[in-house]
């Protein structure tokens, strides 16, 4: 199998304003395609433990590999451009940026990774749009749309590049069962359709039971 | 391609907020039209000062002056060649005046490519006799082409015509104060005693205003001619030569250089005017201090401007940095913010303070002391408008920086989580 994620040995501590472990010795892998829920109640470490697995926190213990690649703890260039080229966000709240456009939005970090020429990835994301049905909103302003609609922007922003992997912090925790069960689906699609690898972080359980593996967190560590 | 998004996002950021964008703006350009102002009429001022007397004066003069030979008796004995020998009480020795073989002198002047232009001059000490009492003067007599095309002397003639000099036979132009002293006018005749006793009538032909008032109560000019006339001494009688330089700023090397070859003094007009460079130079030094001052004021305020944009966009700097835009990258885009703020307040500036310049260059400005002025004075030097960019750029660019910094350290982890 080929493994995209892969953590050893994963420990973090909080030192402020004492030091308290919250990740213990954490270490296990994620395959090609997989649609991973990770789970466990309030505190527990398992929003820590995707930001670590982000990039986006450095300050841990053990190694990180993405891609087989072993991430670096101190370059902040390199980081980031594995960020926009390897892994979509997509967040609880949606930070679109109100000053652009819906299409804008979602151009963003391919404009940033410049890989195709600006008419390409106009065309390419409104496929992904489309893939998500909203590419009637493509030239509304970001804040002239719904809640829901803005969640799928920022999961259209997070294809934009073909992650290897979509990691999710709470994506569903902000939208009501209708929409929550859309963006469900969504994932779904991906996983199945084009073999996307997912990682959502949720306390949901219906959302984590119909994911194709559960990780489930307590107290630091995986039980 | 990078930068072209970035300086994208910058603009987008800009105009979401470009009534606070305009403040910041509005700021720095009100800061570079003061500074233009403030320099363009302040070094018009020094021009118009400084040219009281630097433009009148010669750039060289060469003359002979009163003081004791250099070569005292005593220096010539062998015995005493090595020692260092004190003489007391040494009087000026009695040589003339004069300049010796003032005509070839002249001559040589002419080749030397340095030169722009030279006059001789002779200075004659008199008392015009007014009734009963007798007041002292000194007519010069010059040239008055070469004075008037050298040293700008017809500007300073206010009635009559500095021409007639050449024209009218024993004519002579008085200072102001003078002529109002006498009570004389154009065409009237005015009596002088030399310091010999001799006496001599001569014609008024104009007044004259230098606008140093102590000058005008003094001074007269008449034609070479006619002072030689005065003085009974032969056509080649000058007691200096006033050279004008084509670089003033050789004056020295050039004063030294001619008191060697022609065995006179020389004196150049750094050494005979300094305190008007000092002036001038700490008056423009007040100038870019005051300029300066407004400037950083205004930087003050994009900072604190660029401050609030940035707690206000947490956010998109958070999401940007977590879809692959590295610290540098969001530095960047907030000191794109903050030059094109510079740039665009700077430009305006720039143009404002050329017009207020030009509208305080159209301010009647009218004083006794200074007839060629008409109008306040302003210097349009392209200096200050380049200074003036210049500056705004790297004020705004500092005013940028911190803040930018900031922003590029904002840990997207701590904004995100925080939600």
């Amino acid at each position: 199998m080929n493994k995209i994620l892969e953590a050893t040995h994963i420990n973090k501590y909080f030192h402020d304003p004492v030091r308290i472990q919250v990740l213990s010795d954490l270490s296990f892998s994620i395959n090609k395609g997989e649609f991973v829920s990770l789970t466990g109640k309030s505190g527990c470490g398992k929003s820590t433990l995707l930001y670590v697995l982000s990039t986006m926190d450095t300050d841990y213990e053990g190694s990180l590999f993405i891609d087989g690649e072993a991430m670096p703890k101190k370059n902040e260039p390199f980081l980031a451009k594995i960020r926009n080229e390897k892994i979509g966000f997509v967040f609880q709240f949606h930070y679109l940026l109100n000053e652009f456009n819906v299409l804008e939005n979602v151009m963003l970090p391919g404009l940033k990774l410049n890989k195709y020429s600006k008419e390409e990835l106009e065309h390419r994301a409104m496929e992904k749009l489309k893939i998500l049905g909203i590419d009637q909103l493509a030239l509304k302003q970001a804040n002239h749309i719904s809640g829901g609609e803005k969640q799928r922007v920022a999961i259209a922003r997070a294809l934009i590049n073909d992650p290897h992997i979509i990691m999710g912090d709470e994506p569903t925790g902000n939208l009501d069962k209708k929409n929550s069960d859309l963006v469900f689906d969504i994932f779904n699609k991906l996983s199945d359709e084009f073999n996307q690898t997912l990682l959502i972080v949720t306390h949901d359980p219906s959302f984590a039971e119909r994911t194709h593996r559960i990780i489930h967190m307590e107290d630091g560590v995986i039980k | 391609m990078s930068t072209k998004l970035l300086l994208n996002i910058a603009k987008s950021l800009l105009l979401a907020r470009w009534k606070q964008t305009l403040v910041a703006a509005v700021g720095v350009t009100f800061s570079i039209t003061m500074f233009i102002t403030l320099l363009s009429f302040m070094s018009g001022l020094n021009d118009l000062l400084d040219g009281l007397i630097l433009n009148r004066t010669a750039h060289v003069r060469i003359y002979n002056d009163i003081k004791p030979n250099a070569n005292q008796p005593i220096n010539g004995n062998a015995q005493f060649k090595d020692a260092h020998n004190f003489i007391g009480s040494i009087k000026a020795d009695a040589s003339r005046q004069a300049i010796y073989n003032s005509g070839a002198i002249m001559e040589s002047l002419k080749k030397d490519n340095r030169v722009l232009g030279l006059s001789p001059k002779l200075t004659a000490q008199v008392f015009f006799n007014d009734g009963t009492i007798d007041i002292t003067g000194s007519i010069f007599g010059i040239n008055p082409t070469e004075e008037s095309k050298l040293y700008h002397f017809d500007e300073y003639v206010t009635t009559g015509n500095s021409a007639d000099l050449d024209k009218v036979n024993n004519g002579i132009i008085l200072g102001k104060g003078l002529a109002d002293k006498l009570l004389v006018g154009i065409g009237d005749a005015v009596q002088v005693t030399t310091s010999k006793g001799d006496r001599f009538q001569l014609k008024m032909v104009g007044t004259f205003q230098s606008g140093i008032k102590e000058f005008d109560n003094i001074q007269c000019y008449a034609s070479l001619n006619t002072v030689q006339k005065i003085l009974s001494v032969p056509k080649d009688y000058i007691t200096s030569i006033q050279v004008k330089l084509k670089d003033i700023t050789l004056a020295p090397a050039v004063a030294k250089e001619y008191e060697q070859l022609f065995q006179t003094d020389a004196e150049d007009i750094q050494t005979a005017n300094s305190q008007f460079e000092t002036g001038s130079s700490i008056r423009t030094l007040i100038s870019y201090a005051v300029g300066i001052t407004l400037l950083i004021v205004a930087g003050f305020g994009i900072y604190n401007i660029l401050n609030m944009m940035i707690f206000e966009k947490m956010d998109s700097i958070a999401i940007l940095k977590a879809t692959g835009f590295s610290g540098n990258d969001v530095k960047k885009i907030f000191i794109y913010i903050a030059i094109s703020i510079g740039i665009f307040g700077g430009m305006l500036g720039l143009l404002f303070g050329f017009g207020l310049s030009a509208t305080i260059d159209q301010i009647p400005f009218n004083t006794a002391s200074l007839p060629t002025v008409k109008t306040y004075p302003i210097n349009y030097n392209p200096r200050f408008y380049m200074i003036g960019i210049v500056f705004s750029l790297i004020t705004t660019y500092l005013a940028g920086w911190f803040p930018a910094r900031k922003a590029s350290k904002i840990d997207p982890v701590v904004i995100i989580r925080g939600k």
